[in-house]
């Protein structure tokens, strides 16, 4: 029963399965962290929701982190953009799209949705940006 | 050693195909509808067979449901071809297997009109009759075997299958005896909806298929869990299924010399037989399965001649296994026109992969001897 | 890996494999047991020494066992083959199904079925435990009620019926009972000489038997009646056509002793494990446990919880080398929360972060305390991953 391996066992693409695991820039800053803008995107009872906490320093992203709930592949998302969108200025943050998601890690038709919620709370983010910034 | 000559009863399971299958029963394989691991590895060997089983007739694998075996097979075709339609007629040969005869029967009730199809006594369709029959109105299903279970004759499915559907019905054609003794495609005889059994390939007992073309709407018989993509519920049956599988590969690769070795040793019994008086080969000089005889004896009656043989450990049958032991006559020879007492004379004999020489020798020797007893 | 997941399907015993691989050997056992002759003879009696073996482990006559494919094709025949016989549904003719919101879905699927041809079928709520009481089934009833189909043990929740109770009043009603039994044989004491079931339904690879086959118990006294749902050659009374498996139904003879035999050391030893688990998990804040907690009202093998704040399926994902289920095998392919969970009241989300464990012979303790410290890490994590607000 060696094809029987114990690691990742229902089949999630290599990356889901690593980010879900490991969950990189879980968490969120503390009170007093100067510069952070955070946003959040989905529902409870579509059973996904993604928090995005990204650090700026003026207009370049120095440190972000994530909070989710949902299946494994909406916190591989999570995980993702918050280690993507590291060192990005809003210009840059802007160009990554649910596509793009999708392509990086592998995510199926079936769960097209987990990289929409992933686009939308990046674009949430860079929204209440701009309304900072104004 | 007894020996066996009953292979169209049941075949004993080939021991590379149980090789396949122990794996699934002794494993820690699970339900294959679990989301788990276990259930993954399940489905994937589920899916490997359903490929398997689909080369041996040339269909595709996403044609292929699984059954229990060849009677859920076909009740699953008749019952759910006709359940919730307004009743026309459903036509079934004389000499079906009793598994379409009660399907189709058991549809009277529900307002179908039921009419057999003309066999002549070579065991063939009466073609002429047949065309008329199926002119005649609209017809919703015809189902045919494509080689009979009993004599062997092997039926001209495709020149039936234009004149059902030139009556705008749908084909159905029993092919359990035929698959692995004889090469053929689904797509080329014309069949919309075929059943394929294991056990009568050396594969394994409870498990067999229903060939459905994607053009036919079928209504489940089996309520529940939705499995084979909703026309058939209820766990798969993991180990038979791979081992219906493993079976059907070997069939396609082996069944050349099947053929060519069950033609010489079919011809070592007949000539044998025909040197014998008051010998009847029914089927003879139709296109018959190669592994297939079945003959009457005069003076005899099947049933206590195939006592007599099971006494000296040789193993036949009178007719069908489900029929054994009934007290009637052959339904397939009283469908060609023969008379009672000669359809009552039937015995049997259908051969393996493992049978020899010496056995079918041995066959017509305890024959011979039981002959000149009744002589005597 | 650490398979909790017996209620979906269980591995062969090896005893009940012994049993069956001299019907898989190409030398001598091969034989149809329809055919008249000696490898024959054989099968047939091997099939009917099983079938004894099958009625000994629920208290019924050998001749009362009809051998079907599996629980899904016996809940099938008792259903559509007792409306059948009575001529049911037909128009003008009313009948009525009483079954339960929490039944196996092949039951379900099966009234559904029946309702399309006109039947009128009442799906009871159980209660808060999960159980349908006999009061309300009896409720129920109404002069054209032709059947009750009840579950003696839910598969997804391990609540027991009341069987024993309800059995006597629908006989007394003169009202035929069908009990799905999958989950109850060898969990708990089926006697059918005083329990008045008219149809019960077993099936083997829920208790180390062999997948592919079941069984259906038949009375005789009074005789429920059926129509065959499989027709051609008559086997099994007429009620079952089909080539038996002698294999099959062999391993499923041999799997029923076995339980006969195992059935008190079994029980204890589930029973215990079940609340082991318990004792751990319910350390976990806001756990809710679906089912009965009191004794003789929960079946020993399971134990369903669900925990509120964490998506389902991230923690089944997240319990990496554990098999647990989230629902019923049948079903859990598809993301939908559980209807089961649903009924007892439980809302979506709930009902969605649930996790099914189910013990087995060869479950040990040690496995159960790797198991409960992985949940009540893993359910921590995700909770921690959170952004939701704290609800349990």
């Amino acid at each position: 029963m060696s094809e029987l391996d114990d690691s990742n066992p229902f089949g999630y693409a290599p990356e889901i399965w690593r980010l879900f695991q490991r969950a990189p820039n879980a968490g969120s800053f503390a009170d007093d962290v100067q510069g952070v803008v955070s946003a959040e995107a989905g529902t409870p009872a579509a059973r996904s929701v993604l928090r995005l906490a990204l650090r700026f320093d003026g207009d370049r992203v120095v440190d972000a982190r994530f909070r989710a709930y949902g299946c494994p592949a909406s916190i591989a998302v999570g995980a993702y953009i918050a280690g993507w969108a590291q060192g990005r200025n809003p210009q840059e943050l802007s160009l990554l799209k649910a596509a793009d998601l999708r392509a990086a890690l592998e995510i199926p038709e079936d769960r097209a949705h987990c990289a929409l919620l992933g686009e939308d709370a990046l674009r949430a983010v860079l929204t209440r940006y701009k309304e900072q910034q104004a | 050693m007894p020996i066996y000559l009953d292979h169209n009863a049941t075949t004993p399971l080939d021991p590379r195909v149980l090789n396949a299958m122990l794996p699934y029963l002794s494993g820690p394989y699970g339900n294959a509808s679990s989301v788990h691991r276990y259930g993954r590895a399940a489905r994937d060997a589920i899916e490997a067979a359903r490929v398997q089983v689909a080369a041996l007739v040339g269909a595709e694998a996403s044609e292929v449901s699984f059954t229990s075996g060849a009677t859920e097979s076909n009740n699953l075709a008749i019952k759910g071809l006709t359940e919730g339609r307004a009743p026309t007629r459903l036509l079934y040969g004389a000499t079906e297997h009793p598994a379409i005869l009660e399907a189709a029967e058991s549809r009277r009730a529900h307002g179908w009109g039921v009419e057999t199809i003309a066999i002549d006594a070579a065991g063939l369709v009466d073609w002429p009759a047949f065309q008329t029959q199926s002119s005649r109105g609209p017809v919703r299903v015809a189902a045919l075997m494509l080689a009979n279970n009993e004599t062997g004759v092997i039926q001209d499915c495709a020149r039936a299958a234009r004149m059902v559907h030139a009556a705008g019905a749908l084909f159905h054609v029993d092919a359990v005896q035929a698959a692995g003794k004889l090469p053929f495609s689904f797509a080329e005889t014309g069949a919309d909806l075929m059943c394929l059994s294991a056990h009568k390939l050396y594969g394994p007992k409870g498990v067999g298929a229903l060939l459905v073309k994607s053009h036919v709407e079928l209504t489940t018989q089996l309520h529940g869990g939705g499995q084979e993509r909703g026309l058939r519920g209820g766990t798969e049956n993991l180990a038979a299924i791979v081992g219906f599988g493993a079976a059907c590969e070997l069939a396609a690769a082996e069944v050349g010399q099947r053929i060519a070795r069950w033609t010489e040793l079919t011809t070592r019994l007949e000539t044998g037989l025909r040197a014998l008086s008051g010998i009847t080969i029914f089927g003879d000089g139709s296109p018959r399965l190669s592994n297939t005889a079945q003959f009457g004896v005069a003076g005899w009656e099947g049933e206590a001649l195939l006592m007599a043989l099971d006494r000296k450990g040789i193993a036949v049958s009178s007719g069908s296994a489900c029929a054994s032991g009934t007290g009637e006559p052959s339904h397939v020879l009283l469908g060609m026109g023969w008379d009672r007492d000669t359809a009552f004379s039937a015995i049997r004999v259908s051969l393996g992969v493992a049978t020899t020489d010496a056995e079918i020798d041995r066959f017509l020797a305890v024959l011979g001897d039981l002959r000149l007893q009744v002589a005597a | 890996m650490i398979y909790l997941d017996y209620a979906a399907t269980t591995p062969l015993d090896e005893r009940v494999f012994e049993a069956m691989l001299p019907y898989l050997k190409p030398d001598g056992l091969h034989g149809n047991p329809a055919s008249t002759h000696g490898p024959g003879f054989k099968a047939r009696a091997a099939v009917e020494a099983a079938r004894r073996q099958v009625a000994s482990l629920i208290g019924a006559d050998a001749s009362e066992i009809i051998w079907t494919s599996g629980a899904t094709e016996s809940n099938n025949l008792a259903i559509k083959g007792a409306l059948e016989f009575r001529g049911l549904p037909k128009a003008g003719k009313p009948a009525h199904i009483v079954t339960s919101k929490t039944e196996h879905k092949c039951v379900l699927d099966t009234c559904r079925h029946l309702e399309t041809l006109g039947a009128r079928v009442t799906y009871l709520k159980p209660d808060a435990d999960g159980r349908v009481s006999p009061e309300a089934v009896m409720a129920a009833i109404t002069p054209d009620t032709a059947l009750v189909s009840l579950m003696w043990v839910n598969n997804e929740i391990g609540a027991v019926n009341d069987i024993e109770r309800l059995a006597p009043s629908l006989r007394e009603r003169g009202v035929m009972l069908h009990v799905d039994a999958a989950q109850a044989a060898g969990k708990l004491a089926i006697d059918l000489a005083a329990v008045p079931i008219d149809l019960l339904s077993l099936s083997a690879h829920k208790l180390y038997g062999p997948k592919g086959v079941g069984a259906l118990f038949v009375r005789r006294k009074p005789r429920a009646r059926l129509s065959p749902q499989m027709h051609g050659g008559g086997h099994e009374q007429g009620m079952r056509s089909g080539t038996l498996a002698p294999h099959q139904v062999v391993g499923m003879g041999a799997a029923c002793a076995l339980a006969a035999e195992r059935f008190e050391a079994d029980i204890a030893h589930w029973s215990g494990l079940r609340d082991a688990l318990w004792t751990r998990l319910r350390e976990v804040p806001g756990v809710l446990r679906n089912g009965p907690a009191e004794g003789t009202r929960a079946a020993p093998h399971l134990l369903n919880l669900s925990f509120p704040g964490v998506e389902g399926e991230a923690l089944r994902a997240s319990l990496g080398g554990i098999a647990v289920s989230s629902g019923s095998a049948c079903s859990s392919a598809t993301a939908e929360p559980s209807y089961v969970l649903r009924a007892l009241g439980r809302d979506d989300e709930t009902a969605n972060a649930s996790l099914r464990f189910s013990f087995g012979r060869k479950t040990t303790l040690a496995e159960i305390e790797t198991v409960a410290r992985t949940v009540i890490e893993q359910v921590a994590w995700l909770r921690e991953l959170s952004p939701l607000p704290r609800t349990w």
